[in-house]
């Protein structure tokens, strides 16, 4: 009897969740199918009487939305890729070799996992300012080629592979290099494609940096995009939604594909470590 | 029906084969193998120290040679320096000083990569992500041996190993002996001439343990590498070497043949760790008035500990030898399945007999008799001065 109230108490307490996430998406989608009129009725509605499906192509002729989308891939697969690259060389270094100020270097690193984002914002602009970045995919790529949060995710389950393993890949004949991308890379498939997805959110979503470091509209990303439908005349709110809707659904894809992986990656490298 | 297999296996095979540059193969018909005949490796240690700090020295000038061929145990208690010395040997610890030989070849600067040995670990270590072909074959893999050659060879070794209907799995899917007999295959999949393995036996069930004992000491005595075991365990030392390597404190207590090990200990530590029951060891001084004329006195006069083995302890004389008689109580008796054991007070130390099995039941003490085998005598640096076949006459 107990046992059955207390899945109860869970199973309501997982809906009162689940519903708080997904309100704002079926609020989203429903908004992109309403007419002006109907996004600012009070009380709200939720299924508009005539869906408005032409929404879709209007907002995706309000602005280049391809050339976004172009950008937004272009970038999101270059930084997903190097920071990879990058941080796994990284991960490696801190958790198989030896070499002199290695734990001095990893609290540093470490340490700047406390600054806030937006601190960086200023020293980055001026820096790329200087080496004549701004409004090139490079403005939208360099700062991100590195990550400490997925070298230090990496480092961790890294660490938590067996020394007997690298110790018969050696005998095996397998060089360090070849360790870490035939055996290491493979047994960390599920913490990889954990901060691949992470990495790939946050570059397809991010907002704040892309706005800054482009001024030209075929620099712009998605996100930035989004901005054509607030102008001082104030905001469409049903295209805003209709595009991001389709900005969004390539991630929702992505997910649905990996969150088996994603869920597992995340609890090893946080158990393990 | 093992035998058969692998004797089939050798007799189709003929050779495997010996490798310089990572060619097994000849080419011309993808399987058959000719080049050389594989041969093990000599590996001479020559004033090898290792230490991990700088400060202590875990291993203390080792010199030894393992003849190539042979199966050798490198055996003694937990912190001997046992791992230590297969890990130099492996390349995987760099020597503080000292040469290490493979053959004539000084490969003392050399490291794990380059010395080309096969190597079963503890664990087995095989590879999570892989099946038990991909495991096998791994070692081919990183020596560029296409595939289709890598899988022939993967495929032979497991049926060596008698995995071959397992190929497909991964490693997590198969059972503990299974996994060691992947790890053995994968170790000679570069056909090394040095085979090393470390504890391979130890997270087996016991009955396991000795069927895989023996399956070691034939693929080895059939391939004819050269083999070094790490073992605590004396009993699998004994049955499968041709010689066993005592270590103990960083330093080769004994360094013979299992016989001589236990026949001809070299010291009191290694007649005290070598043999079940553990060897009686009283004070000599105890055995003066017994001993008397038996033994030299200018040898008796050195003497600080005397070992009698549980067996040298006999109640009749039935022409085995006898170094003398004793006149001792009987404790207590007791018998497990075929084994009797008799405890016996003598001067005040009790001594412990595997023989008094014949002995009437009610018999309180008696005349009993010490075996010249299993009799010796250690000096106060506990090194051996009498007893051993050497001094038997």
């Amino acid at each position: 009897m107990a046992k059955k109230l207390s899945k109860v108490i869970i199973y309501v307490l997982l809906s009162v969740g689940a519903i708080t996430m997904l309100v704002p998406f079926i609020w989203m989608v429903s908004t992109s199918l309403k007419t002006g009129p109907e996004t600012i009725k009070v009380p709200p509605i939720w299924i508009p009487k005539v869906l408005q499906w032409g929404n879709y192509i209007k907002a995706w002729n309000a602005a280049p939305f391809a050339q976004y989308f172009i950008n937004s891939v272009v970038v999101t697969v270059v930084t997903t890729v190097g920071q990879l690259f990058t941080s796994i060389l990284a991960a490696f270094a801190f958790s198989r070799l030896q070499f002199y100020g290695k734990n001095l270097l990893f609290m540093i690193f470490l340490g700047t996992m406390m600054i806030p984002g937006e601190m960086l914002i200023i020293p980055n602009f001026v820096t790329l300012s200087k080496l004549g970045m701004i409004d090139h995919y490079a403005a939208l790529i360099v700062p991100w080629l590195a990550s400490f949060f997925t070298v230090f995710t990496l480092r961790q389950t890294f660490q938590a592979t067996p020394d007997q393993i690298y110790y018969a890949a050696k005998i095996d004949g397998a060089s360090d290099w070849k360790y870490l991308w035939t055996v290491l890379v493979p047994m960390s498939k599920s913490t990889i494609t954990a901060v691949t997805v992470l990495a790939v959110i946050g570059s397809w979503n991010s907002f704040m940096w892309p706005l800054i470091a482009t001024n030209s509209e075929n620099m712009r990303t998605l996100p930035v995009g989004l901005q054509a439908f607030t102008t001082d005349s104030g905001t469409t709110y049903e295209l805003l939604m209709a595009a991001s809707t389709f900005v969004i659904i390539p991630m929702v894809i992505l997910y649905m594909f990996l969150q088996k992986y994603i869920i597992a990656g995340i609890s090893k490298a946080g158990l393990k470590g | 029906m093992r035998s058969n297999h692998i004797t089939q296996y050798l007799v189709s095979r003929v050779r495997i084969c010996y490798h310089d540059d990572g060619d097994f193969f000849d080419g011309n018909e993808g399987h058959q193998t000719i080049l050389k005949e594989r041969t093990g490796l000599k590996v001479t240690f020559k004033d090898v120290t290792l230490s991990y700090d700088g400060k202590i020295d875990t291993l203390k000038h080792l010199n030894f040679e393992i003849p190539d061929g042979s199966l050798v145990s490198l055996l003694g208690p937990s912190g001997g320096g046992k791992t230590t010395t297969l890990n130099l040997i492996s390349g995987l610890l760099p020597a503080t000083s000292g040469h290490i030989y493979f053959g004539d070849e000084d490969v003392t600067k050399k490291d794990a990569l380059a010395r080309k040995v096969g190597m079963v670990f503890q664990n087995y270590s095989l590879y999570p992500h892989l099946s038990v072909r991909d495991n096998i074959a791994f070692p081919l893999k990183m020596q560029h041996v296409s595939r289709k050659e890598r899988y022939a060879k993967a495929e032979e070794l497991a049926k060596l190993v008698h995995v071959d209907d397992q190929l497909d799995k991964k490693p997590g899917e198969l059972s503990g002996g299974q996994q060691q007999r992947v790890a053995i295959a994968r170790a000679l999949a570069k056909s090394p001439s040095l085979l090393l393995l470390d504890e391979p036996l130890s997270n087996l069930d016991a009955r396991l343990r000795i069927e895989m004992r023996q399956e070691i000491r034939r693929i080895q005595r059939e391939t004819g590498v050269t083999t070094i075991f790490v073992t605590h365990d004396q009993d699998e030392a004994l049955h499968i070497s041709d010689n066993i390597m005592v270590l103990s404190f960083g330093k080769i207590q004994q360094f013979s043949a299992p016989d001589d090990l236990y026949e001809r200990p070299s010291n009191l530590f290694v007649a005290k760790f070598i043999g079940e029951p553990v060897i009686n060891t009283l004070p000599a001084e105890t055995l003066k008035a017994d001993l008397q004329g038996h033994v030299p006195d200018e040898i008796f006069a050195k003497a600080v500990t005397a070992g009698l083995r549980s067996e040298a302890l006999v109640p009749f004389d039935n022409g085995q030898g006898i170094l003398t008689t004793f006149h001792a109580t009987l404790a207590y008796k007791q018998k497990y399945g075929r084994e009797a054991t008799a405890a016996l007070n003598y001067n005040g130390q009790t001594l412990l007999s595997t023989e008094m099995a014949g002995l009437p039941a009610d018999q309180k003490e008696g005349d009993f008799f010490i075996t010249k085998a299993g009799f010796f005598l250690f000096d106060e640096a506990g090194a051996l001065i009498f007893g051993g076949e050497a001094h038997d006459q």
